[in-house]
């Protein structure tokens, strides 16, 4: 191992950053909390975004690990025990003049740590909470702490940990269970799922006894979410969803996060991805994962076993109405705030808006327009006072083959790099997978439940 | 027509909207402006108002009773957004939006409602502005970048489209109750300033010594360079993609921001 003793604090956070970038959940978001006048900081439920790297994704929250040393393996990580990679681990004061100066300067809305395994796991998560601790009591910071909890660590050091932080993760990494055995030997569904059950009920509880008693600390406030990587294993979109819809029913999770794998280590249980990242699949999942958390879908509407993966060319939504075209078309002045959200190109705050628009004049479609609809997908699908914007016919040819013409169908980046993404999607993750000899599960696979 | 040209300011619109109600034309022969027209129209009557904070005050103070906190703040909103002029496109003018709107929601039994009705024409003026102020002052609780100067002074410059200031110096208030910071709108130039422990002030700020600002504090550079070197490391190489950066954070807030100038 290549551990250096003497780096200034430049090299580490060089390290420790770079080290922390695969991991996706930068969000602020989930708590209100007013500033005491003392101390320093408040949080502010929609989240802020600060800045936006290279990448184009947000920056938020000061994202390193605490180390990159560890002593587990997993496959698709860098930082795994097997790698010859600099190391380097900060030390609590570190993180928090680190975290302290950077919040005064209005570079950040706060700290994201997560951590390789140092020594063990309650080693490591004892750092952890040491961190913390000094952060919230000694520097007396207000603002938006997420913490990974480690794997495999105690349950009491996890509990301690949740009372100071706003938001816990821990990754689910693989979406099914043989994929984790296979690629993370040194983590199990039980050493995920158990703590994360743990975090689940103690939420719970403490909203009650926050009912009875105010004074009580709150618990992982902003509570916990969870991140899977996509397309490092077979799994198929159906498969994705299926966790994705446990994990919020059962699990109770804020957000699900997507990320598409990227082949750090060149390891040949890996697929090789030539044509990068599979960026326009984690879009759709993205895409979908709204649908379930804001519009009451439900993944057996999307995807089926015969379906089993998302239309490439069409964002989910767009592709259930061509479906089901005996739904439209939709009164815009009398159809229910549910039958609303269905409707593509009319989001959850447009449909609200509707809503309580036409209680006091029939709205017409440039009311529509001016209160946010995106009339181009929406127009094949609605009736302002029984009429349509245009003579349509509702035909699913015809809409789709109008509704492809529209840009926004595709990301730009996919767009404007041609379709060497599509060609990827379609073929080449097929042969990518015969490579690595992986079974394709059965789909429909559920998670286990602790 | 009787137009009443008010002074382009949350106080101004309210006097105009006071002196309009009472001068008792009836609303619908009314109009309200901010900008003093071009060219005078032969059988409209101009009259111009003078901002007065007393008949002002009297406008909020009811508006805030009968409206509820919520709508008073997005009518403020709306009445610091910037009055947008293009030959090619004719806005509606935001005062005029505004009174039209306060009528509405007079007239209305729950006052408070009043933004719901977006079919209506004036409401709907007063949401996109509204919604136009919100949204940059949302950006620029993200995207304003203090620096430490000499004296251990914080120190932000922005050049906001809307009057945003008011809001950023209540959440930065708020943030930072222990310490000494200005925000300088140099668009506006006025500041917002706040002493350590104290609430925050608004000020003219045309006359502020733009030397004493360059002055840093010994840490300030080394701050700035663990930040830059943090959010290029953040990235990730597989994924650059400058065109949704841009996006994201607009160019014109990029030269504000130190990890964009460096």
């Amino acid at each position: 191992m290549n551990l250096q003793t003497s780096m200034n604090i430049l090299d580490k956070l060089t390290i420790l950053s770079d080290a922390a970038k695969y991991d996706v959940a930068c969000t602020s978001s989930g708590v209100d909390r007013k500033g005491t006048g003392k101390g320093m900081g408040n949080s502010v439920a929609p989240g802020i975004c600060h800045s936006f790297s290279a990448d184009g994704r947000c920056i938020s929250l000061l994202k390193i690990l605490f180390t990159n040393e560890c002593i587990f393996n997993c496959a698709y990580c860098l930082n795994n025990c097997g790698t010859d990679v600099v190391r380097a681990a900060f030390t609590p004061e570190e993180i928090c003049t680190l975290t302290m100066e950077f919040y005064r300067r209005n570079y950040i809305e706060g700290l994201f740590l997560s951590s390789g395994i140092m020594i063990s796991p309650n080693y490591t998560m004892d750092l952890i909470y040491q961190t913390i601790y000094q952060l919230r009591n000694i520097h007396h910071f207000r603002g938006y702490i997420h913490v990974k909890s480690i794997p495999g660590a105690d349950p009491l050091l996890i509990e301690k940990t949740g009372f100071l932080v706003d938001r816990m993760s821990i990754n689910l990494e693989l979406p099914t269970a043989e994929g984790l055995r296979r690629l993370a030997p040194c983590k199990s569904r039980n050493t995920i799922l158990k703590p994360m059950r743990q975090i689940q009920n103690r939420i719970t509880d403490n909203k009650q006894e926050l009912m009875i008693y105010r004074e009580t600390p709150p618990f992982v406030p902003a509570g916990q979410s969870t991140q899977m990587i996509i397309g490092a294993t077979p799994e198929n979109d159906f498969q994705i969803m299926s966790v994705a819809e446990g994990l919020y029913q059962k699990f109770q999770l804020k957000r699900v996060f997507y990320s598409a794998f990227v082949n750090v280590n060149g390891n040949s249980m890996l697929p090789a991805l030539p044509g990068g990242p599979p960026l326009l699949r984690e879009h759709r999942l993205y895409q979908a994962d709204w649908l379930l958390r804001y519009y009451h879908f439900q993944v057996s509407e999307l995807l089926s076993e015969d379906r089993p993966d998302f239309n490439i060319f069409l964002d989910p939504k767009c592709d259930w109405a061509l479906r089901h075209l005996e739904y439209f078309p939709v009164e815009i002045n009398q159809a229910s705030y549910q039958t609303l959200l269905r409707v593509p190109g009319i989001g959850y705050k447009s449909a609200e808006r509707i809503v309580k628009a036409r209680k006091r004049n029939q709205l017409s479609f440039d009311d529509l327009k001016k209160i946010g609809v995106v009339l181009k997908r929406a127009l094949y699908f609605i009736t302002c006072s029984g009429k349509m914007m245009y003579r349509t016919k509702l035909e699913e040819d015809y809409i789709c083959q109008n509704l492809m013409r529209d840009k926004t169908q595709l990301p730009r980046d996919i767009r404007e790099g041609g379709y060497q993404q599509l060609s990827f999607f379609d073929k080449d993750m097929q042969s990518d997978f015969q490579l690595t000899d992986a079974r394709i599960l059965p789909p429909g696979q559920q998670i286990v439940t602790v | 027509m009787y137009v009443f040209v008010c002074e382009n300011s949350i106080d101004g619109i309210f006097t105009g909207v006071y002196d309009a109600w009472a001068s008792k034309y009836g609303h619908k022969n009314i109009r309200l402006t901010v900008c003093p027209p071009d060219t005078y129209t032969l059988f409209d009557e101009y009259i111009t108002v003078s901002t007065d904070y007393e008949r002002s005050g009297k406008v909020a103070r009811t508006l805030l009773q009968r409206l509820g906190e919520e709508t008073y703040a997005e009518l403020c909103q709306a009445a610091s957004a910037l009055e947008e002029s293009s030959k090619r496109k004719k806005y509606m003018d935001k005062a005029d939006a505004l009174y039209h709107t306060i009528v509405l929601a007079l007239s209305l039994k729950d006052g408070s409602k009043v933004l719901n009705y977006l079919g209506d024409p004036f409401v709907n003026r007063v949401f996109e502005l509204s919604r136009s102020t919100g949204n940059e002052a949302h950006h620029l609780l993200g995207f304003l970048r203090f620096q430490e100067l000499e004296n251990g002074l914080l120190f932000a410059r922005i050049h906001p489209k809307n009057y945003v200031l008011p809001f950023l110096g209540e959440h930065f208030a708020d943030r930072l109750p222990q310490e000494n910071f200005i925000i300088y709108d140099k668009a506006h130039s006025q500041a917002a300033l706040h002493p350590k422990g104290k609430g925050f002030f608004l000020t003219d700020a045309s006359s502020l010594n733009e030397e004493m600002l360059n002055r840093f504090s010994p840490e300030e550079l080394e701050y700035q360079k663990l930040w830059c070197r943090f959010f290029d490391s953040i990235a990730i190489e597989a994924r650059i993609n400058p065109k949704l950066q841009n996006q994201n954070i607009p160019i014109r807030f990029q030269k504000d921001v130190i990890e964009f100038t460096k």
